[in-house]
């Protein structure tokens, strides 16, 4: 009972702290800095992750589209098929995970370190609101990241399978590509951009409040980091189940 | 300067603090003196508005700390510098960088060279030099990390500077030149200070008044003499062994 208690608090503790930051995003001063510094590390930081896992998961996709379609003479379609994969689902799930072990762990560590060397309590107590400094920019930046590089696993992802379905599957690249644009719409590029966009906002309020609110010296920054990758990887994939329902439900 | 009245705290079923009342007047040092546990670092963060009392209210500059939250309290915080026990500077902050960053978030057009030199006039109060601005907090000793956070809280001119433990872990003569910049903070800048410390000679050299915690309330309380002859029997064992000593 007293766990259900504290899982029940402790939610409610993200949801203020999601609240709490919201708020603090619209107060001046904008530290467009901080901003930039933030999107430096978990955007460029991250894009050659992205990069060679999309690469990869592109290049997968082609050899098991092409396995299950030539059952049924339809390779053709492989590339539509690696395309949707990718654009809906696989660029921004994928690229959610990668930021999430990457950037989400390094959110924690760095805020829970502060956090039990007293820093935080240093920053509150010159007058500076943490959720200001420390982690609006942090949460801007991994939201407004976060489709960009789906974006880039995107691409690179149907780069690779590409390769592979043409030059090693030998499908006719014609109609791989026709079949890529007749299947592929607009919506599904926003259906794709609104989820990375969401999991952005989703993986970085788990990271920061989880290093905010860390106690207990360097074993309970380590437990805080450990659930900050545990819950966000959960939370993207029952964010990721709810916006597809409300999309094609 | 600084009033609390009737103070109680509690964690869980462990209460920390029972019904603590002292005031600070303004331009004095007040040393919280107390062992280990005794509550002093709880105290010291009620002052700031990092803890909310249970029962009780803190009341700093005209202004009801305890009742505060949110963006109201951040700007309260104005009045305050803090050096904390660690010494809490930003450690992706270069010295420079950490001294200057009060002035900073307050005056944010300050021109570089002004800030600069004030940050050289902080630093020098504890005796340090620019030969440290680009030093590292990973790079300086305990005793150089202490004086830099008394420069930190110092260089934003504020009313009140809170210290957490300042002389705990370090030499003889580094506890010694703290306590000078405590005394120096308060007669150059005419600061109000709180200490908190269990260290009975540092804060019977700093303090105009002190109090004894024990147990979550105050043993006693007044001028060092007059805590010195208290007849309370644990402020007599406190402070017979170190008296003993010299």
């Amino acid at each position: 009972m007293g766990r259900i208690r504290a899982a029940f608090e402790d939610f409610g503790g993200q949801v203020l702290f999601a609240g709490e930051t919201l708020a603090w995003a619209f107060r001046p001063p904008f530290r467009f800095e901080l901003l930039l510094q933030q999107a430096a590390a978990i955007g460029v930081g991250s894009t050659f992750i992205v990069a060679v896992t999309g690469l990869f998961a592109g290049m997968v996709l082609a050899l098991q589209g092409n396995y299950a379609m030539r059952q049924f003479g339809a390779e053709g379609y492989v590339g539509g098929f690696v395309a949707i994969s990718l654009v809906r689902e696989l660029g921004p799930v994928f690229t959610a995970l990668m930021v999430t072990g990457r950037s989400g762990s390094a959110i924690t560590t760095e805020l829970g370190t502060m956090r039990v060397t007293e820093q935080i309590d240093a920053m509150e107590s010159m007058a500076v609101s943490p959720i200001h400094y420390l982690v609006v920019p942090r949460v801007l930046a991994a939201t407004l990241m976060m489709p960009i590089l789906a974006v880039v696993f995107t691409a690179t992802g149907y780069f690779g399978g590409y390769l592979i379905g043409v030059y090693v599957s030998l499908i006719p690249p014609g109609p791989y590509l026709d079949h890529t644009k007749a299947m592929l719409d607009v919506p599904d590029m926003t259906h794709g951009l609104t989820k990375a966009f969401m999991f952005g906002a989703v993986v970085s309020l788990i990271a920061t409040y989880r290093g905010y609110s860390a106690s207990g010296g360097a074993r309970g920054v380590g437990e805080a980091t450990t659930r900050a990758v545990v819950w966000s990887s959960v939370a993207i994939l029952m964010v990721d189940y709810l916006l597809t329902f409300i999309s094609i439900g | 300067m600084i009033r609390i009245d009737g103070l109680w705290k509690a964690f869980g079923d462990k209460e920390v603090l029972k019904g603590i009342t002292l005031d600070v007047e303004e331009g004095t040092t007040f040393v919280v003196l107390g062992a280990s546990g005794s509550g002093k670092t709880v105290l010291l963060k009620h002052v700031i508005g990092l803890l909310k009392p249970d029962r009780g209210t803190v009341t700093v500059d005209g202004m009801a700390i305890s009742t505060l939250s949110g963006r109201e309290l951040t700007e309260a915080r104005g009045v305050f510098g803090m050096v904390f026990q660690g010494s809490a500077l930003f450690d992706s902050m270069t010295v420079f960088d950490n001294v200057a960053f009060p002035v900073r978030e307050r005056e944010r057009r300050i021109p570089h060279d002004e800030l600069l030199a004030r940050v050289i006039e902080s630093l020098r109060v504890v005796d340090l030099g620019e030969d440290v601005l680009d030093e590292w907090p990973a790079q300086l000793s305990g005793g150089m990390r202490k004086r830099v956070s008394l420069a930190r809280a110092l260089v934003a001119n504020p009313k009140i500077v809170l210290y957490d433990e300042p002389t705990t872990g370090l030499d003889p003569i580094t506890t010694n030149s703290v306590d000078s910049m405590i005394i120096q903070a308060k007669e150059r800048r005419g600061v109000t200070s709180m200490v908190i410390s269990h260290d009975i000679a540092s804060a019977f050299r700093v303090a105009d008044r002190l109090a004894v915690l024990y147990d979550g309330r105050i043993a006693a309380q007044g001028t060092p003499e007059e805590v010195r002859r208290s007849d309370d029997p644990y402020v007599q064992r406190f402070l017979s062994l170190w008296f003993e000593k010299q």
